[in-house]
């Protein structure tokens, strides 16, 4: 476990150092280093490239990574089913219809509201889907029929208007949408960071709680656990986290999905062992998939939500083929 | 509910899609009555009431009735192989197989017509499936349901961003495929829908046939095993099927996600778990939703390229969410 974490964090301090290191201009490691340690030598340029553009842009992939990564443990475990992820919840539908809806009805909306319309988006089809799955009490599979329900209510209503809103907006709406990066700076990082601290101390927290629910409502029961107030939290907790990092990079899937999965691969059920590693692994893999996308096509930069997809889902498909002669 | 009442209620669905895609078929601006759609069909004497009936209403009914069943059917049948709700036939690569297909055929060589995406529609559907299937059932813990469902989750992934990738960039691809993207039935021919109703006929004939195999399939493979039935050897037969059904419908109407993953929880939650009557219901179910979510599409927004794919979720979710609501159990 120790071992795996000194990995993880080796992996994501090479993919944070490359991050800076590289891009439009690229500079020598010995640069870098200079420009890092404020040393008298290093030229201004370099170091509002890598403090001014590089630095904020690493450190919320790395936010929104981890985010993402503990929204979807959470979700796993209390729906139990290994498709869960955030957008059960009717979270990413929520956020593209109220983006999507912004972007093409409004004319010219402030770009200070896409982020807000995405948190609300996420947070009312959130609380829609709970509500309407509450009859004296929630089931897993109740929760997960009604998000079916509502997202495809949502997704219709974003269909509808990406068929027929004017074209240049709802290719915007989709650029949007795919999730990126592009705009960091130093502003929306700390609120993101100050905004995600609680939620995220609180999910590591309540690991326990997460191993007693994934045995089944009766048995969490019968061993203690107030299991409707539980997953109500959770689900606060998971809207909190996920929605927050859909309003600062968009919809960035397949991390929440895999990064768990990834993660009680490699360390077995228990989550306050999965929490940790989990993060690791969604930090690293959105921060590299911004990376890739800067470079790999320069200076036409791929969101970083298409990346993850592009370069995550090989890799992901990878571990399970080299690993298939291991029951899972 | 006993079978005599899921035969009587199987019945009433049938009549109701009956009354439906005969109402649907007089219907338009032009209203057309009962007699003279049979006179069309049985003696066309080429006048402008027949020709309409035969070259623009009908083939839009039948596309809707062959698409929605297929779809639903298909639909039920990978719930039962994954033994998971949130499975539909977009989980196997269907639909970002079809999108990746069709989109990569537009930026390489242009928009043509209709009829020749329905192929690499088609194509992109199958191959995208059988990648699915050979990644899951090979790859992690062959034996289990969950490496399927993972590998489908992957390839759809990866299939998406790229499709994805390609339209961010492409501004002109982008508006000639969002309105194929949205799911729709109008323009289309009589020639192709008789191009894909074979395959379907097929599909459905095999998956009412196999209705038996599939409740044992649904019960985990373990279950499977010691009832006698091989496991993997029903999977396979069960994918090749989906292919068939998903893949022509995707190429005839256009990735439609909610009738395959709906329906069949529609079907469950009324009638019961049994799948030798799911598909039934489905089939009809799924044909119902699809030709009266066309046709109020066509009546209320009074447009003729309405996408069904819009219309289906404002018909049938509301519908759902009731019904999930008031029946879908307690702890699961």
């Amino acid at each position: 476990m120790i071992r795996l974490l000194v990995l993880l964090a080796a992996l994501l301090a090479g993919v944070v150092t490359a991050s800076l290191a590289f891009g439009d201009i690229s500079l020598s490691w010995h640069a870098l280093f200079e420009t890092i340690i404020g040393s008298p030598e290093a030229s201004p340029q370099n170091s509002m490239i890598v403090f001014d553009l590089r630095l904020p842009r690493v450190l919320l992939a790395l936010l929104v990574g981890a985010a993402l990564a503990t929204a979807g443990t959470i979700t796993l475990a209390i729906m139990r089913n290994p498709l869960a992820e955030p957008g059960v919840l009717g979270i990413n539908s929520g956020a593209a219809a109220a983006v999507m809806a912004m972007i093409v009805l409004v004319q010219e909306p402030p770009v200070l509201l896409l982020p807000a319309a995405g948190f609300f988006g996420a947070a009312a089809m959130a609380v829609a889907v709970y509500l309407l799955s509450w009859r004296g009490g929630t089931s897993s599979m109740r929760i997960i029929l009604i998000g079916i329900g509502l997202s495809s209510l949502a997704s219709a209503a974003t269909t509808f208007l990406s068929a027929f809103g004017e074209i240049g907006d709802v290719q915007r709406a989709m650029i949007w949408l795919a999730g990126s990066v592009y705009d960091a700076n130093i502003v929306k990082v700390r609120l993101l960071f100050f905004w995600l601290i609680l939620p995220l101390v609180l999910a590591w927290m309540s690991a326990r709680e997460l191993d007693l629910i994934r045995f089944g409502d009766n048995s969490a029961r019968s061993l203690g656990q107030p299991v409707d107030l539980v997953r109500a939290l959770m689900i606060v907790l998971c809207t909190l986290i996920s929605g927050a990092a859909v309003a600062a990079a968009g919809l960035i899937g397949f991390v929440g999905l895999v990064a768990p999965h990834i993660a009680s691969r490699l360390v077995g059920p228990s989550h306050a062992r999965i929490f940790p590693v989990a993060a690791l692994i969604g930090a690293s893999l959105v921060a590299a998939a911004d990376l890739v996308g800067r470079v790999i096509i320069a200076p036409t930069q791929l969101p970083a939500g298409i990346v993850t997809g592009l370069i995550g889902a090989p890799f992901f498909a990878y571990l399970l083929w080299g690993r298939r002669h291991v029951r899972g | 509910m006993s079978d005599g009442s899921r035969f009587f209620a199987l019945l009433l669905v049938c009549c109701l899609l009956v009354t439906v895609s005969m109402w649907a078929v007089t219907l338009g601006t032009v209203h057309i009555p009962l007699r003279s759609v049979w006179q069309a069909i049985v003696g066309f004497d080429g006048s402008r009431e027949h020709l309409l009936v035969m070259t623009i209403r009908l083939p839009r009914v039948l596309a809707a009735l062959l698409a929605g069943s297929a779809l639903a059917v298909s639909g039920a049948i990978m719930q039962a192989v994954t033994n998971n709700p949130l499975a539909s036939p977009g989980l196997l690569g269907i639909n970002a197989g079809a999108s990746f297909a069709v989109v990569s055929v537009m930026t390489l060589f242009g928009a043509g017509t209709g009829d020749v995406y329905m192929w690499f529609a088609f194509a992109g559907a199958g191959g995208a499936a059988l990648l699915v299937y050979t990644l899951g059932s090979f790859g992690l813990a062959g034996q289990s349901t969950i490496g399927l469902v993972l590998a489908g989750a992957i390839v759809a992934t990866f299939l998406t961003a790229l499709t994805s990738s390609v339209l961010i960039f492409d501004q002109s691809t982008l508006d000639a495929v969002r309105l194929w993207t949205a799911g729709s039935v109008s323009g289309r021919t009589m020639a192709q829908a008789a191009a894909v109703a074979p395959y379907i006929l097929v599909g459905l004939a095999a998956a009412l046939l196999l209705g038996r195999h599939l409740v044992t399939l649904s019960l985990g493979a373990d279950a499977a095993r010691s009832l006698g039935q091989n496991p993997m050897v029903w999977r396979a037969i069960s994918v090749a099927i989906i292919i068939l059904l998903a893949g022509s419908a995707v190429s005839l109407a256009g990735p439609i996600g909610f009738v395959g993953l709906v329906v069949p929880h529609i079907a469950r939650l009324t009638i019961g778990v049994d799948y030798r009557w799911v598909l039934p219901f489905s089939a009809i179910g799924g044909a119902l939703l699809v030709v009266a979510a066309d046709t109020a599409g066509r009546m209320i927004f009074a447009s003729q390229s309405f996408p069904v794919g819009v219309t289906i979720a404002l018909v049938g979710a509301p519908f759902f969410l009731w019904l999930a609501r008031n029946r879908a159990g307690g702890a699961t």
